[in-house]
């Protein structure tokens, strides 16, 4: 018997499952695609559970997601530590080593990040309404993901930022001038993010483009180019500067954003 | 209530949300989206809930589709046909296309909308080209169709998108109400947006929350917290309204209400921003104003400037 390949991470899961045992999403309901080529996240059902590695990882609740971790003796995943929600007493908590911590402060990047180690069990959260993203990372795969979206991540993925290029980009950009950057290692690593409101994503073609608020951006792929570019908002005001991305990538967008006003 | 052909036109089902009629073959009104194979919910007292619309549903805007997207909260993706031009407020812009032609839209009295905290810039999408917007909050995406000669009143904050047909103007709400300091206060705004087709045009608006409609009777009258309102027919009249709370405790308290006299539709949101307003009095109410002391006695409890004579509605 065939298995069922999982349309949002590509896993090969066993003929008689319902949700896809690596990130979560339904595997008994169609796609949801707009005319324009943006894919809805998979919505998790609750209580959905899936694993990577030893990692056991449990959705709970719809309007504000909780994503529970079952850790084994030794597994690690780090978050930032205000998305903590609970935890169990034999969960150790250690403060993870940044790079450029200093200037990770000054950019307003997430620089209070906490590694999370089993046995045990615990749980994050973000205090918004939205959508918890599932990301499997695959060996070598590099995600950009805005900052403070990123809900909890397994120890194998590699945690560092890149500077957006221009300097418009920290003055008008939404997502300032750094971004998350995520590494898997040798192994497939988790990644999950939350989401504002309702999460799309969007596979560019090499060099096709595409304008995004950038209070709008969420993730993308290391290849797709982000650049601010500017708009013309209106006589006598400053230039609005949108999100110009271009591929190849996958590019991932939220509808609930905070916007910058131009004035 | 005045019946319209849309979009679709054989007169077999009358949407009872946006009331043009339609072809009842498809799961959704062509015309705003809302479904069709939903049984309406209405309440005792006449409150109708607007059904959410549908992910991916599609509304037909002339030679333009707009098409909804999302649960928590909607976007609205429209596929622009050439030539064919949408406006909105710069902050709801979620992306574009390329390929669309974006431009800032004249407005005038700039100063005012910002002194009253409106949307300051305008800006216009020309198509051919596909562009989405968003609001921030989670809630429901409500399309209002008009017909030529159509109006409708909308509060601030609420707008999302419309078609070049439609036409864009602010009112003044007549909202307000002065305290004994001389200090004015909008409870529900300074102003509020009028929209007027000249031809068959689509509005889109965004209700924070579980959004409801009520059609009111000629002379009927409902009493409505200044936030919660979204949209009125032009029909409706709306005065601003004081309560005073028969309590102890809450003697000091006034609370600001929106009083709405039909005939027509109004529509509120269930989430708003709750607001309590701890005044002895008023110094001066807006047009046609109303007030109302639920204390038996009310010489017991210190009456503010304007509240000597009772003023029943």
């Amino acid at each position: 018997m065939e298995g069922i390949v999982c349309s949002w991470c590509h896993y090969a899961n066993e003929p008689d499952r319902v949700s896809c045992g690596t990130c979560g999403a339904p595997l008994d309901v169609a796609d949801v695609v707009s005319a324009s080529g943006w894919r809805a996240a998979p919505r998790l059902q609750e209580m959905t559970e899936f694993r990577v590695g030893n990692i056991t990882c449990q959705i709970a609740g719809q309007v504000v997601p909780v994503a529970e971790f079952t850790l084994a003796d030794g597994d690690t995943i780090f978050f930032e530590q205000h998305t903590l929600l609970w935890k169990e007493r034999t969960v150790s908590l250690t403060g993870k080593n940044l790079r450029a911590a200093g200037q990770r402060t000054v950019a307003g990047m997430p620089h209070a990040v906490i590694e999370a180690r089993g046995p045990g069990r615990i749980a994050v959260t973000r205090d918004a309404s939205g959508e918890a993203v599932v990301l499997p990372l695959h060996p070598g795969i590099e995600t950009d993901v805005r900052g403070h979206a990123f809900l909890a991540a397994s120890q194998n993925v590699a945690y560092d930022f890149i500077r957006i290029d221009k300097l418009a980009s920290m003055l008008h950009g939404g997502p300032g001038m750094y971004l998350d950057r995520f590494v898997a290692g040798d192994t497939q690593g988790l990644l999950l993010l939350h989401g504002y409101g309702n999460v799309f994503q969007r596979r560019l073609g090499g060099g096709e483009k595409i304008l995004v608020e950038p209070g709008g951006f969420l993730y993308k792929d290391s290849p797709v180019a982000i650049n601010p570019v500017p708009v013309q908002a209106g006589a006598g005001f400053r230039n609005a500067n949108w999100a110009e991305l271009t591929g190849p990538g996958r590019v991932g967008i939220q509808s609930m954003y905070v916007h910058r006003h131009i004035i | 209530m005045s019946e319209h052909t849309g979009t679709g036109a054989s007169p077999g089902y009358v949407c009872p949300y946006c009331r043009l009629s339609s072809d009842a073959s498809s799961p959704a009104c062509p015309n705003c989206g809302a479904p069709i194979d939903v049984r309406e919910l209405r309440d005792d007292e006449g409150w109708a809930e607007q059904p959410p619309i549908r992910d991916m549903a599609h509304i037909q805007a002339g030679r333009s589709r707009c098409q909804i997207t999302g649960t928590y909260v909607p976007v609205a993706e429209v596929n622009l046909a050439p030539g064919d031009q949408v406006y909105f407020s710069h902050h709801v812009l979620l992306w574009a296309d390329p390929t669309t032609q974006l431009a800032a839209r004249p407005m005038k009295k700039s100063w005012d909308r910002h002194k009253a905290g409106m949307p300051l810039v305008m800006m216009e999408a020309t198509g051919p080209g596909r562009i989405a917007f968003s609001e921030d909050d989670p809630g429901e995406l409500i399309a209002v169709p008009l017909e030529a000669g159509q109006g409708i009143d909308i509060a601030e904050h609420h707008f999302l998108v419309a078609t070049a047909a439609v036409s864009y103007d602010w009112i003044s709400s007549g909202i307000w109400w002065t305290t004994g300091g001389g200090e004015v206060i909008y409870p529900g705004g300074k102003y509020m947006d009028r929209f007027s087709a000249q031809q068959r045009g689509l509005l889109l608006l965004h209700a924070r929350g579980n959004t409801f409609i009520r059609d009111l009777r000629d002379g009927e009258r409902i009493y409505v917290v200044p936030h919660a309102l979204v949209y009125k027919d032009l029909s409706v009249h709306m005065n601003i309204h004081m309560e005073r709370p028969a309590s102890p405790r809450a003697h000091w308290m006034v609370i600001t209400m929106i009083r709405l006299t039909g005939p027509g539709r109004v529509a509120i949101q269930s989430q708003y921003e709750p607001k309590s307003e701890a005044h002895w009095g008023w110094d001066k109410l807006g047009p046609d104003g109303s007030w109302r002391n639920w204390n038996p006695d009310p010489s017991r409890w210190r009456r503010g400037p304007k509240e000597a004579e009772p003023l029943y509605p």
